[in-house]
């Protein structure tokens, strides 16, 4: 057999240097275990390395910060960036960094929303992203993907959900989900939730979606969720965004910061409202900052912060309001009945009397 | 840890589910080490390796299905897009673009996909690469031809 191989080799082969591949001896089968001559594992694990150098300086979500801190960041730069910096601190008191790998824009999204529902204790609110989550676990059924692939991704996020939800044996603090989403596990679960559920969004309306996914990349709607949604530590721009906030329903502002200015000079921060398509006009519940490339959390000024508390509140007792006066009407149009009935009744038994 | 456990077993169950369906795609799970898989993939029909059943090795990484399963030939095979020596295989999917909705069985697939769409521009076997690049579409069918028979098919007689 040996020999056979040598006589086509010498025909066939090019002579460059990876020629050796081909004409040294035939390689007996190896071992499963002996991955160690794997180029491309070593590739792949110095990165982790490198990933795990990286995590030692920044968790993925790192504590709250004045918004000075900021400021002092960009102390020695553009002076666009210093004025934009003092105007957003008129509105906003602190951020919250994330780590910069990739998944900045979901991790932002979890623990900004977790911790909205942490401080708001907004059932309402949870009972509808429940009733979204489901409608996205369907939504990736229609489409082919096996429950297996998703469901644990699905649950450990529900879980969470809960745990945010006081008065409960599993109840967990802020230091806990501060904690919680530093861990490996849960953090990257919940970003692989978070994917699968903006996936499934973009693929189910891929005629929507086509022609902003065209003007990222050259491909198709199906090559993109594959290449740059479903893949952990591929970066979010506004499709992602666009669609995680629709298929959750949750409002999201981005604030820009960038070196952009008006041509007259002046100097004013845009921000984005993504206001999901299927719910009421609402606003933001969670503000994330945006630097060319990666996202972070701002915290509203508490006056605003607690306006906007305020404006939950208000919109319960609204519905209460509603509610109540549904039932009234339930009542009064109950009472219209009966006597209508009665009315006719008479009117039938009056004939029969006549 | 507990979770690639949970989830492999999932797709265990699954295997079993599909055994009938896809009868290009043979897995077996190890008997001892839920981590380690083999499987014997047919040769894609119209290509050089037809009629050839290919080995692969699945090493599972504890954070499966966050991080990629390692999968190589262990059936020498003349292809582009694998090593040679190793086994290793070029492919996307088993790199930067893995998502934990790919399974052990899609990757089959789409190594099945891949011996019948090799690409050339990013070889890990130059010689086959050259070849295809150079359009000498005989000299690599032959080539992959004889190594299917030498390795991938019954020895006759």
């Amino acid at each position: 057999m040996k020999q056979g191989q040598e006589e086509v080799k010498g025909k066939s082969t090019p002579s460059d240097e990876a020629m050796d591949c081909v004409s040294s001896s035939y390689v007996p089968i190896l071992s499963a275990d002996d991955w160690a001559t794997i180029r491309d594992d070593d590739i792949m694990h110095q990165h982790s390395q490198i990933r795990n150098e990286e995590a030692e300086k920044m968790p993925f979500v790192s504590d709250k910060e004045p918004l000075s801190a900021l400021a002092a960041e960009y102390q020695l730069g553009s002076p666009i960036l210093q004025e934009k910096i003092k105007m957003l601190g008129e509105q906003y008191a602190a951020m919250r960094r994330t780590r910069g790998d990739g998944n900045c824009f979901f991790r932002c999204f979890m623990f900004a929303y977790l911790e909205h529902i942490l401080e708001s204790q907004d059932k309402a609110e949870v009972d509808r992203i429940i009733a979204s989550v489901e409608q996205c676990k369907k939504t990736l059924q229609s489409l082919g993907y096996a429950d297996f692939t998703f469901e644990d991704f699905f649950s450990l996020f529900l879980e969470q959900l809960e745990s945010v939800l006081q008065g409960k044996e599993d109840s967990i603090s802020h230091d806990e989900l501060v904690k919680r989403s530093r861990d490996q596990l849960i953090s990257d679960y919940v970003v692989m939730f978070f994917r699968f559920v903006t996936s499934g969004e973009i693929r189910k309306r891929a005629e929507f979606f086509e022609p902003f996914v065209l003007g990222l990349t050259n491909g198709t709607v199906d090559q993109f969720c594959k290449s740059s949604v479903e893949p952990m530590g591929e970066e979010s721009d506004h499709v992602h965004i666009t669609a995680l906030s629709d298929a959750l329903g949750v409002p999201i502002r981005v604030v820009y910061l960038d070196r952009s200015s008006c041509d007259n000079g002046g100097v004013s921060v845009n921000h984005h409202d993504f206001i999901p398509t299927t719910s009421n006009p609402a606003k933001p519940i969670l503000t994330l900052l945006y630097r060319p490339g990666h996202y972070d959390i701002l915290y509203p000024k508490l006056s605003a912060y607690q306006e906007h508390i305020n404006g939950i509140t208000d919109n319960k007792v609204y519905q209460q309001r509603t509610q109540g006066l549904g039932k009234f009407f339930c009542f009064t149009s109950c009472v219209m009945c009966f006597a209508m009935l009665m009315v006719s009744f008479s009117a039938v038994s009056k004939q029969y009397v006549i | 840890m507990q979770a690639s456990r949970a989830r492999l077993f999932k797709e265990y169950k699954e295997v079993q589910r599909e055994k009938a369906v896809d009868s290009d795609i043979q897995l077996v799970c190890d008997d001892s080490n839920i981590f380690k898989w083999t499987a014997f993939i047919k040769g894609p029909s119209e290509t050089p390796y037809e009629g050839g059943v290919f080995q692969l090795a699945f090493a599972i990484p504890e954070q499966y299905p966050l991080l990629p399963p390692q999968v190589r030939f262990l059936t020498k095979i003349f292809h582009p897009n694998v090593h040679f020596k190793t086994g290793e295989i070029c492919l996307d999917i088993l790199k930067n673009a893995w998502s934990p909705a790919w399974t052990l069985q899609s990757v089959c697939r789409a190594i099945i996909a891949l011996m019948a769409h090799p690409e050339p521009d990013s070889p890990l076997n130059c010689d086959s690469g050259n070849l295809l690049r150079s359009g000498d579409v005989r000299g690599y069918r032959s080539m992959a031809r004889m190594y299917t028979r030498l390795a991938a098919m019954p020895k006759k007689g």
